[in-house]
């Protein structure tokens, strides 16, 4: 089967393409060379006049694991009042903030993206998530394991075993639950908050290991280097959301001591402690920062207004801030002594100071960071504001009339605060295709996603270029996933399975004696049925494993 | 101009979620906007006139007739206006209602109320069980306004309830005031078992001394000057509670295991 889309204007920065007229021949599920002459094409698609751009891909989002389902459990309301009708294609659906998978799938396809990456995954929940991501029709997705706050670790890190025994650790947690990063939330902070500790700075020891998020972040960011994972350690640093976190964040940057790192919603991260309410924008200095330090990459987390759920494993935050849960209720738990999870409803609201400076925030961070290849669009889905208002965000950032007009309808006091209106820059599509395609594949380490190249999944997005920015993105004319059409208009008109990423990382086989016996004394579950088979993803032919090659493997350390 | 009238013609195993068709939400809307609003009904959404005979052109006032047990959230979060059910309602009629009136000539099913916080609804039939009790995931019941109910009421009535006057003619069911957090229920007919249980605050009035668990509390007979005040206001309302004389009542106190400030009054 040969596919051919004709004369679409391409955006593909991989290959620095930035809006040239392009045919793109598609064979099998992967973009492949001009065929020859005489070959006979199948099917041809005239996209005259129309923006090419590869499938987008959503590098941090809340679409799995423990903490959304009970996020599910606890909204009713949410699900209640967003029914979706079942159609030809699609399964019926529901929910807003925290949709039912099905819908999740449906949703994020008709926007144009083809891949979603779940960064909360609790290895001795990553059978659970992946079950949920296996139910998530469409689009491609994987999971980020969470490491830092688990008892062996800590334990190895207060015995100061050597970096080769931790970075075995961490490979052998990624194989046993088909990971594709690794992700460290509150670092240390999440064991500290069941020790009684209320809050923990970077350089402050949690009571019971005596090791402090500096040496979880140490040891993590090395590992992960070492064992040559694409990824970089994703990191959500230490207190999220408390004015003048700004310091510790800037301190995190130098933390991993020059390994690569990506810290996650950024905009929780930013926050100064100037004016009459000690609540200001520290988003000039991280963004400087970010410009500044080349080994660190961010992604938002934007908020936006309206009614959403908090969701994360960051019980020790999640707990201090349930009061303001709006409908009031929450739930703060531990999960197997290894990590916690905190969910609690959130109204943001425009009226609201801190709200609308957090606003102003994060749209502040996008524009003053300089290289699109290493900020990303997020709005820590469902944290910030559901995914489905992706289009809106974009055209907040490529339109800048548009953003200063939302900007006057901010609190007064707020409006005060910021400097947003008198930053020029608009985002280009080439800029977008950089943060939602290609920037997001080799931060994730996807080799064969996020761009237009020969070999390359054929994950492709076709819009209509529009001066309304939202309304382009809202509704692509075409989206082919693996060289299948799945949507049209806006559409689902087939509902495919995508793949699940992962990396296979090598390490030293011989930790599972030590593991054995931890698991063995102190465990819920035996160490072999803790381990995430392929076939358990690829069940029922709904999806298969991809393993990413991890190039650029380091030799081990001394 | 003559009332808006849905005739239901055709009868559904599944149910029907009608919360599109309230006074405000068709107001200034064409019969062809109407005709095609989609109404949620189980995993499908079905159009206004594949369901339903549309005659009548006041969306002030809506007239459903016809109607049977299956048409959910009807007047949901309405503010303004009148709907008459001449038949059946089903289950959550009134949702979150703000303002209006609301008449049934018939039953209505399940948590009808829930979460009503002005308005007048009048049940001419027998309500349902969870009547002004709060749903799944909500912490609150009825938060305000006026609910009579000519028939019976079934269990678990006034759940959660926070405020508003909630009036029985018949009989109720069990666990009456269950959790109550405030406000006024009336029953002239019997309770059934788990009277008051978890009751917090607010008056739950009877006729008749019920069946009451130990955490009820006897404070004796008393005659209470505010009761008049409040019969006052009842002299308004259509049915029997108008015609109450009595301030002479028989206190319990309770539940003393959830705060004890809950009362049961029982007229003399």
């Amino acid at each position: 089967m040969l596919i051919k889309l004709t004369g679409g204007k391409v955006y593909d920065p991989a290959h620095q393409i930035n809006g040239k007229v392009m045919d793109i021949h598609i064979r099998d599920g992967r973009i492949v060379e001009r065929p020859h002459e005489g070959e006979k094409i199948n099917q041809e698609y005239d996209l005259r006049g129309k923006v090419v751009m590869a499938g987008a891909i959503d590098m941090h989002t809340h679409i799995g694991g423990g903490k959304v389902n009970i996020a599910r459990m606890m909204l009713p309301e949410d699900h209640r009042t967003d029914p979706v009708a079942h159609t030809e294609h699609c399964r019926a659906g529901c929910g807003h903030a925290a949709p039912s998978t099905l819908t999740t799938g449906y949703r994020y396809a008709e926007m144009g993206y083809t891949a979603g990456f779940e960064p909360a995954m609790m290895p001795v929940n990553a059978r659970q998530t992946h079950l949920e991501m296996g139910d998530t029709p469409i689009i491609d997705k994987g999971g980020y394991a969470m490491l830092g706050s688990d008892d062996f670790f800590l334990r190895m890190l207060t015995a100061k075993q050597d970096q080769n025994a931790i970075n075995d650790y961490v490979a052998w947690t990624m194989h046993a639950s088909q990971a594709i990063g690794i992700k460290v939330v509150n670092p240390g902070g999440i064991s500290a908050f069941k020790f009684n500790q209320r809050a923990l700075d970077l350089d402050e020891l949690n009571s019971h290991y005596q090791v402090s998020p500096r040496d979880v972040l140490k040891a993590l960011s090395r590992a992960v280097h070492e064992l040559g994972v694409p990824h970089p350690l994703h990191v959500h640093a230490n207190n999220l959301g408390v004015p003048g976190n700004m310091e510790t964040t800037l301190k995190t940057m130098g933390a991993s001591e020059g390994f690569p790192m990506h810290l996650t919603h950024i905009q929780f991260h930013s926050y100064g402690t100037e004016g009459d309410r000690k609540f200001s924008s520290g988003a000039a200095a991280i963004a400087e920062a970010l410009n500044r330090h080349k080994h660190i990459s961010a992604d938002v987390g934007q908020i936006l207004f309206g009614q959403t759920v908090t969701a994360s494993g960051d019980n020790m935050r999640q707990f201090a801030n349930a009061g303001h849960g709006s409908p009031k209720k929450s739930v703060i738990m531990d999960i197997e002594c290894d990590a916690g999870c905190g969910v609690v409803p959130f109204k943001y609201k425009d009226q609201n100071f801190v709200n609308a400076l957090q606003w102003a925030i994060g749209l502040e961070i996008f524009l003053l960071t300089e290289d699109p290849w290493r900020i990303f669009l997020t709005t820590d889905h469902p944290n910030g504001a559901p995914f489905t208002s992706y289009p809106h965000l974009i055209r907040l950032l490529m339109d800048k009339s548009f953003r200063n007009d939302m900007f006057t309808k901010l609190n007064l006091d707020a409006q005060a605060m910021s400097t947003l209106t008198s930053i020029d820059r608009e985002y280009s599509l080439y800029e977008i295709a950089i943060m939602t395609r290609a920037g997001a594949a080799k931060l994730v380490g996807l080799h064969d996603r996020g761009h237009l190249g020969v070999g390359a999944g054929a994950d492709i997005t076709v819009y209509t270029d529009q001066p309304d920015r939202e309304a382009m993105f809202a509704k692509p004319d075409y989206v082919f996933k693996d060289g299948e059409l799945v949507v049209r208009n806006g559409q689902v008109v087939k509902v495919t399975w995508g793949s699940t990423h992962t990396v296979k990382p090598e390490f030293d086989r011989s930790i599972e004696k030590d593991l054995k016996k931890y698991f063995d004394r102190y465990h819920t579950i035996n160490m072999e049925n803790f381990k995430v088979r392929d076939d358990e993803i690829a069940e029922g032919g709904r999806g298969k494993v991809i393993v990413q090659a991890c190039e650029g493997r380091r030799e081990r350390s001394e | 101009m003559s009332a808006l009238t849905f005739t239901l013609k055709i009868r559904t195993t599944q149910r029907i979620d009608v919360s599109a068709l309230t006074p405000e939400k068709l107001q200034g809307q064409s019969p062809e906007t109407t005709a095609a609003i989609l109404l949620p009904s189980g995993k499908h959404a079905l159009r206004v006139d594949e369901v339903f005979d549309i005659a009548g052109d006041d969306a002030g006032n809506i007239v459903f007739k016809n109607s049977d047990g299956k048409l959910d959230y009807i007047g949901s979060q309405m503010k303004s206006g009148s709907i008459i059910v001449e038949g059946e309602a089903g289950a959550y009629l009134g949702f979150q209602m703000r303002s209006g009136n609301i008449t049934v000539h018939g039953n209505t099913g399940v948590y009808a109320a829930s979460g009503m916080a002005g308005g007048f609804i009048h049940i001419h039939g027998n309500a349902g069980d969870f009547l002004a009790a709060a749903i799944v995931g909500d912490r609150k019941g009825m938060k305000g306004g006026t609910v009579i109910v000519s028939g019976n009421a079934g269990d678990r009535v006034g759940d959660q309830m926070r405020r508003g006057i909630l009036l029985i003619e018949g009989n109720v069911g069990s666990y009456c005031a269950s959790r109550m957090l405030a406000g006024t229920i009336g029953v002239l007919g019997t309770v059934g078992d788990h009277v008051g249980f978890g009751m917090r605050r607010g008056t739950l009035l009877l006729t008749k001394t019920p069946e009451m668990h130990a955490t009820l509390q006897d404070c004796g007979t008393h005659t209470l000057p505010f009761l008049s005040l409040m019969f006052k206001s009842f002299a308004q309302l259509p049915g029997k509670f108008a015609k109450i004389g009595s301030n002479r009542v028989q206190r319990y106190a309770g539940d003393i295991a959830n705060d004890g400030k809950g009362e049961i009054l029982v007229l003399q």
